[in-house]
């Protein structure tokens, strides 16, 4: 059986992949570190609350938090002491070896679970969602269901420079995923299953083509353009439906996951293996060790990208950030690329090239925005539909006199959520001395 | 002792730093060009058309460039000291204007008056608004559009009949390209095309009568017996003592496009102007729907607006339809040296596509472009104009604000065009 091909959509534009140095590495098991900070609070919900005391010895896949409200219980990747506990992190200290992913051992035929024991399974899993929107798989199905999807989008594009850790994942566990897909597909009951991959790297994906068969599965190659795994995107080039202003593709009827949540949700419901950590692709320029590894959560990324240097970038360079003191690995860090960022310099006026509205995905008059954004005329920026923007930095990537239009856009979304509209957004920049360039 | 607050010096480190400031948000990385690459580029298209009209005019159009570029950047670094406008960055946009203003005017301006039209582009057109990006219309032609006035007023002061609207315009020679001077043409007794025709003796070129003035005007009255002309293409029998306009009178089709006829340094090079415009739309500094509208309007203008040839004694023939008058080729004949003859096509390339000044949205740009290419086709037609092209874009840059509000594209997710429900409020 072969990829389907198809799907086009207005603007966008060719990013450099820089892909070469992780694309066939295999996923591998980085070096030990002396100690976790394990997040109390992986998702955007409460955060957990600690069942363990300082001092005690905690087993691999032990629980130590329990869940606040709609939150997930957290378990220990790794075995090891607890050093300490704040708010926000559990620390552990004299670690086990970090093991990569485990063997997979077939305990349950999922086939003969019904969507209400299959739902019943999932809320015992206490996974995470693996997108940058932060949710628990729970929430995630409960929001799918309460929409009544029909169809289930898995959306493997990775249309974003230096990321390779889907990739790697469908090249290597592709049945588990198609597997994945298809439970989570009769635990939501969706009529549908769409597997969206990138139409280049398709030689390596045989084991997942072997397996769509199965499940009636569609799978569907699409060509590279950024930002066509944008979710809203992806959803009007796979089903024609353009997603209402300000919305998720689940308000027409499409539930949108990524491979990594099939992949822990085969894991557990046919393995019963919780797995404590996610692949990360390390790539950038600066990068020691160029790779796709899979890394326990909690694990400080300074010490994984060491002997590099600063900056590094949590995600990939066109929407991602760049990386803070301490922060720690959690289930939404999808790469971490060390490369400097482009210098910028002080950002001059708007020429009005008309090139952000030209290669903006959503069609937004972005230089009509900018100037909303510097009146703070929220109200009008809204009537223009500034909530459809996918947030992909199209805009700024392009913008010659080198605006930072996303953020402001970005900001004017916030504006518009919060009604802050008293509060004025834009403060002039300091006038530049005198200049003979 | 007191504590006397130190004040601390003006700091170019901290400028400097500033600088090169990093990119700290999404996204981290940016695209490599910037605003004064994007003009670099634009001034290296532009001397695509520029070399042509050296090659056609002589040295003389190099030193009509050199004086317009460089009191174009002096008097814009002048006003910067003076007023310390922050929008004035750099001098790549002063080049640019320099540049685009040199390629409009004629090979024989004198340079007080290229100086004079270097003033208005800089103070008029861009100072006074705040600099790049603020101007409402396009620099350059308003200092083209300022010579046109005052030239004709400052012509008796100076002794000269015309300064820039002589009766007749010299294109040099073969032989003399370059370093001949256009100011020894003669009229030869039959002009058979720029290949065919030596010049007259002791010459360096052929002294023409300027396509545009011999073509435009025809509604009006005229007073000199310039317009008498039986019909478009051929002659007619019953009528004695007349000929035909295209064939008897102007330059053959091939000089049109190459560019052996009177006009501007960079008007008359068709094949190199569509050349450099051809490679700004392939850089994408120009969407290709603007020029492509603003010639098709003006050649469907062209085809359908009526024309009337007055005769000696004060007979006057309408032809109502050109395209149709006198058979299919020689309407397309019309229309072609219609569309050539005046600066349409340095507008629809050059001065049209100015980001600052042209619609941000391709909606808007049809609108803006359907304007141009009919007002310049009208004003060329039914009224005294020397430069309609540039006036036409002029009177749409006027409009670009209006038209920039009202054409809001239908944005991903939206049902109906923002323009056709009302704001909120």
């Amino acid at each position: 059986m072969l990829f389907q091909r198809y799907g086009k959509f207005t603007g966008g534009i060719d990013v450099p992949e820089e892909k070469d140095s992780t694309v066939d590495k295999p996923i591998s098991i980085p070096e030990a570190t002396d100690s976790l900070r394990i997040p109390l609070m992986p998702c955007q919900t409460l955060p957990s609350q600690p069942t363990v005391t300082v001092g005690a010895r905690i087993e691999p896949h032990q629980r130590i938090a329990a869940a606040m409200k709609d939150g997930i219980d957290i378990f220990a990747p790794l075995g090891g002491t607890v050093k300490s506990i704040d708010e926000k992190t559990i620390e552990l200290a004299d670690l086990t070896q970090p093991k990569g992913i485990p063997e997979s051992s077939i305990e349950t035929s999922w086939s003969d679970l019904d969507s209400v024991q299959l739902y019943q399974r999932l809320a015992e899993s206490h996974l995470p969602t693996f997108g940058a929107r932060g949710e628990t798989m729970m929430g995630w199905i409960n929001r799918a269901k309460k929409s009544q999807a029909n169809t289930l989008i898995i959306n493997a594009v990775e249309c974003q420079p230096y990321v390779t850790a889907d990739h790697r994942l469908l090249a290597e566990f592709g049945s588990e995923v198609i597997t994945g897909s298809a439970i989570l597909g009769k635990t939501i009951g969706v009529s549908k299953i769409i597997v969206a991959v990138d139409e280049t790297h398709t030689d390596d994906y045989t084991e997942l083509l072997e397996t769509n068969a199965q499940y009636d599965i569609q799978c569907i190659a699409l060509p590279r353009k950024y930002p066509i795994g944008a979710d809203n995107i992806l959803a009007y080039v796979l089903t024609r439906h353009e997603v209402p202003c300000g919305q998720d593709p689940e308000s027409i009827g499409i539930a949108m996951a990524g491979p990594a949540e099939c992949f822990s949700v085969y894991r557990w419901v046919v393995c019963g293996q919780r797995l404590g950590g996610r692949v990360v692709t390390i790539s950038g320029m600066h990068a020691e060790r160029p790779g796709n590894y899979f890394v326990p959560y909690g694990t400080d990324i300074h010490e994984l990208m060491a002997p590099a240097e600063e900056p590094f970038i949590i995600g990939s360079p066109m929407i991602g950030r760049l990386c803070p003191e301490g922060s720690v690995v959690k289930p939404s860090t999808d790469a971490v690329v060390a490369i400097d960022p482009t210098i910028v310099g002080v950002p001059s006026q708007c020429i009005r090239c008309g090139w952000c509205h030209d290669h903006c995905p959503a069609r937004l008059n972005v230089a009509v925005l900018n100037d909303h954004y510097e009146l703070s005329d929220i109200a009008q920026a809204e009537h223009l539909g500034v909530l459809s923007c996918v947030e992909c930095g199209v805009c700024s990537y392009i913008c010659p006199a080198r605006l930072p239009l996303a953020e402001r856009t970005r900001k004017l979304k916030r504006a518009i959520k919060r009604r802050q509209t008293s509060m004025p957004l834009f403060t002039p920049a300091p006038k530049p001395p005198e200049s003979d360039r | 002792m007191t504590d006397v607050p130190e004040i601390n010096p003006p700091n170019p480190e901290a400028f400097l730093k500033e600088a090169r400031t990093l990119a700290t948000h999404a996204p981290l990385l940016r695209a490599p060009e910037k605003v004064h690459s994007v003009f670099l580029v634009i001034i290296v298209a532009a001397c695509l058309p520029l070399a042509g009209g050296v090659v056609l005019f002589g040295w003389r159009a190099l030193w009509v460039v050199f004086v317009s570029v460089v009191s174009c950047a002096v008097i814009e670094k002048i006003y910067f000291r003076v007023t310390h406008t922050p929008a004035l960055l750099g001098r790549t946009h002063a080049y640019l204007t320099g540049v685009l203003l040199a390629l409009t005017l004629p090979p024989f301006t004198p340079w007080y008056v290229v100086v004079l039209g270097a003033l208005f582009s800089i103070l008029v057109g861009k100072a006074i608004f705040g600099g790049v990006g603020h101007f409402l219309w396009q620099p350059a032609l308003v200092g083209r559009f300022a010579i046109a006035v005052i030239t004709p007023i400052l012509a008796p002061m100076l002794g000269t009949t015309d300064v820039l609207q002589p009766l007749s315009w010299g294109v040099l020679d073969q032989q003399h390209i370059v370093f001949g001077d256009v100011k020894e043409v003669k009229t030869p007794k039959d002009y058979r095309g720029w290949k065919l025709t030596d010049a007259p003796d002791g010459t360096n070129g052929f002294a023409m009568p300027h396509p545009n003035k011999v073509m435009s005007k025809l509604w009006l009255k005229s007073d000199d017996n310039f317009h008498n002309f039986s019909s478009i293409g051929t002659v007619r029998d019953d009528i004695p003592n007349r000929q035909c306009m295209l064939f008897a009178v102007l330059p053959p089709v091939s000089d049109m496009l190459f560019g052996a006829r009177p006009g501007g340094i960079g008007e008359t090079c068709s094949i190199l102007i569509i050349a450099a415009g051809l490679y700004l739309v392939y850089r994408n500094y120009v969407k290709w729907q603007l020029p492509v509208v603003i010639i098709l309007s003006a050649a469907i203008v062209v085809s359908i607006a009526p024309i009337r040839f007055t005769g000696p004694n004060g007979t006057m023939e309408t032809v109502w339809f050109p395209m149709f008058a006198e058979g299919i080729e020689i309407g397309f004949t019309y229309v072609l040296y219609q569309l050539l003859g005046c600066g349409l096509l340095v507008a629809a390339f050059f001065m049209a596509p100015e980001m600052t000044t042209s619609p941000v949205t391709t909606g808007g740009q049809v609108i803006f472009g359907i304007g141009c290419g009919s007002i310049a086709m009208l004003m060329k037609l039914y009224m005294d104009i020397p430069i309609p092209a540039y006036v036409a874009v002029l009177v749409m840059n006027t409009f670009v604000p209006t038209i920039d509000s009202m054409w809001q594209p239908k944005v991903f997710g939206q049902k109906h065009f923002p323009w056709l429900a009302r704001a909120k409020k």
